[in-house]
């Protein structure tokens, strides 16, 4: 193993380390964008959070609405909270969940206010929060305090080739090195989903990932649908992939060869290092910000036809070895590693190339995603609200 | 060196298909498998553009698709080894009525 490169993070109460330093201005609900829009707009430099949903959910979809609102405060990227809500039972919630790990936290509901006093208010802690932000430093950290996630996008063949080999390269080396990884994708296991099994740690761990497969293919398939063209893709087909077991293997491909040490609800939260499995759509932003819930601070996404997702809270890195998108889809592409499908460089090399991308993401590096002002912010609804 | 690069890449010795690597016209092509030093010349029957597949043996209607060393397919017509494989001559085994 070569060297390792000196990683500095913001260092957050909870113990838990951050690659960004945002100051997130986060809505409870969708009536609660244009006052958290008016808030980042009066100070720039925080970060609106605006999403669609958050009335009149109930029962699990709620619960999972919270914790992705609540993990997606507690981020370690995120230094600073601003919650605004319609009501305020609701806001608490979301709000008393993000104070948990110690960060600062402000919350105030518009009924009774309306969105001029509670741009007025908020904007004045906002403005706080965000000097106060400025000044935490960057500090030296280890491999081993750092999160990151993976997903990939508008895959073909050449993912299963090329770039999801060489992101198992890092994944392995991440997670000998003491790191954490979270892969997901549910439905984008099947036909190789025995194999998944098969690395879990325990029989614990094998069970809930079993769980969380069967309930969510079964929930595909009894809708009865030709999924040729939604799952895989049309542009999946357009490059390629046949099928949902050919796409399958290719997702499989690039989580490497670690143990899978935990089966994670959507928006769960790993508990100790080592390799993890969410449970998450593979629709990109919905899983990229089901994964920043589950406070992943870097996100890996291997595309072939040329995905340009971005996420406002976890930068995300794209890995393409799709010679003709890392020509033509140059500016959305972090590393080529084309290279590798013409057999002009080994995997090993394109994935040390990765590590050092990855790594200089860590210590501030902007990711093309984030320099296009790719900020996708989508919650997984699990059915209709009442 | 523009001679040593491959036209097709197979994942695993056994596999069924392989993917082309670059746009391949019909003709002798050659390739090699990722798991070993193997190679391959396939003479092809048809167009087969970057990422898509090519058939390496012959394969029945009814046959699986074998890829990854693992079954990513049933053939859902005659498939001859040269052939280009898509959607239109497999189908996916898991998902009976995703089809084209």
């Amino acid at each position: 193993m070569a060297e390792q490169r000196r990683l500095t993070g913001y260092r957050r109460p909870d113990g838990s380390v951050g690659v960004r330093n945002h100051v997130a201005i986060l809505p409870v609900d969708d009536l609660s964008n244009a006052a958290a829009e008016g808030i980042a707009a009066l100070v720039p430099g925080t970060l609106a959070l605006p999403h669609a949903f958050g009335r009149l959910q109930f029962g699990d979809d709620l619960d999972l609405t919270f914790r992705t609102l609540i993990g997606v405060g507690a981020n370690p990227n995120v230094a600073a909270v601003i919650v605004i809500g319609i009501e305020p039972n609701w806001t608490d919630v979301v709000a008393d969940g993000i104070a948990s790990t110690g960060k600062p936290v402000e919350r105030i509901a518009i009924e009774g206010r309306g969105d001029l006093r509670v741009i007025e208010h908020a904007a004045r802690y906002a403005k706080q929060f965000l000097q106060d932000a400025s000044e935490i430093a960057r500090e030296p950290v280890e491999r081993g305090d750092i999160v990151l996630s993976m997903k990939d996008g508008e895959s073909d063949t050449t993912t299963g080739l090329g770039s999801c080999r060489v992101t198992a390269h890092l994944v392995d080396e991440w997670v000998a090195s003491g790191g954490t990884m979270i892969f997901g994708e549910t439905s984008e296991l099947t036909g190789g989903e025995h194999l998944i099994a098969e690395r879990c740690v325990d029989d614990e761990v094998r069970k809930r990932f079993q769980g969380f497969y069967d309930d969510y293919v079964e929930m595909i398939e009894q809708t009865g649908a030709n999924l040729l063209g939604s799952q895989p893709t049309q542009g999946n087909i357009a490059g390629g992939l046949s099928t949902i077991e050919e796409k399958a293997m290719g997702n499989i491909v690039k989580t490497g060869s670690a143990p899978i040490v935990g089966a994670l609800a959507p928006a769960e939260a790993p508990t100790k290092p080592g390799l993890y499995f969410m449970d998450t759509s593979s629709a990109a932003a919905e899983c990229v910000t089901l994964m920043t819930a589950g406070r992943g601070v870097v996100n890996l996404f291997p595309t072939g036809q040329g995905n340009v997702i971005g996420n406002p809270v976890q930068p995300v890195v794209k890995i393409s070895a799709n010679p003709k998108t890392t020509s033509a889809m140059a500016d959305h592409i972090d590393v080529d590693c084309s290279d590798v499908l013409s057999q002009e460089s080994t995997v090993e090399q394109a994935g040390q190339a990765l590590i050092e991308i990855v790594e200089r993401t860590i210590n501030g590096r902007i990711t093309a995603a984030e320099a296009l002002n790719h900020r996708e912010f989508t919650l997984t609804k699990l059915y209709r609200s009442a | 060196m523009a001679s040593s690069r491959p036209d097709f890449l197979a994942h695993r010795s056994g596999d069924a298909v392989a993917v082309a690597v670059r746009d391949l016209e019909p003709g002798l092509v050659r390739g090699g498998y990722l798991d070993g030093d193997a190679t391959e010349e396939v003479d092809l029957k048809n167009d087969v553009p970057l990422g898509h597949k090519v058939a390496l043996r012959d394969i029945r209607a009814g046959e699986d698709v074998i890829e990854y060393g693992v079954r990513v397919a049933i053939a859902s017509q005659d498939i001859s080894r040269g052939d280009y494989v898509h959607t239109h001559n497999v189908r996916s085994a898991r998902w009976q009525n995703s089809v084209a």
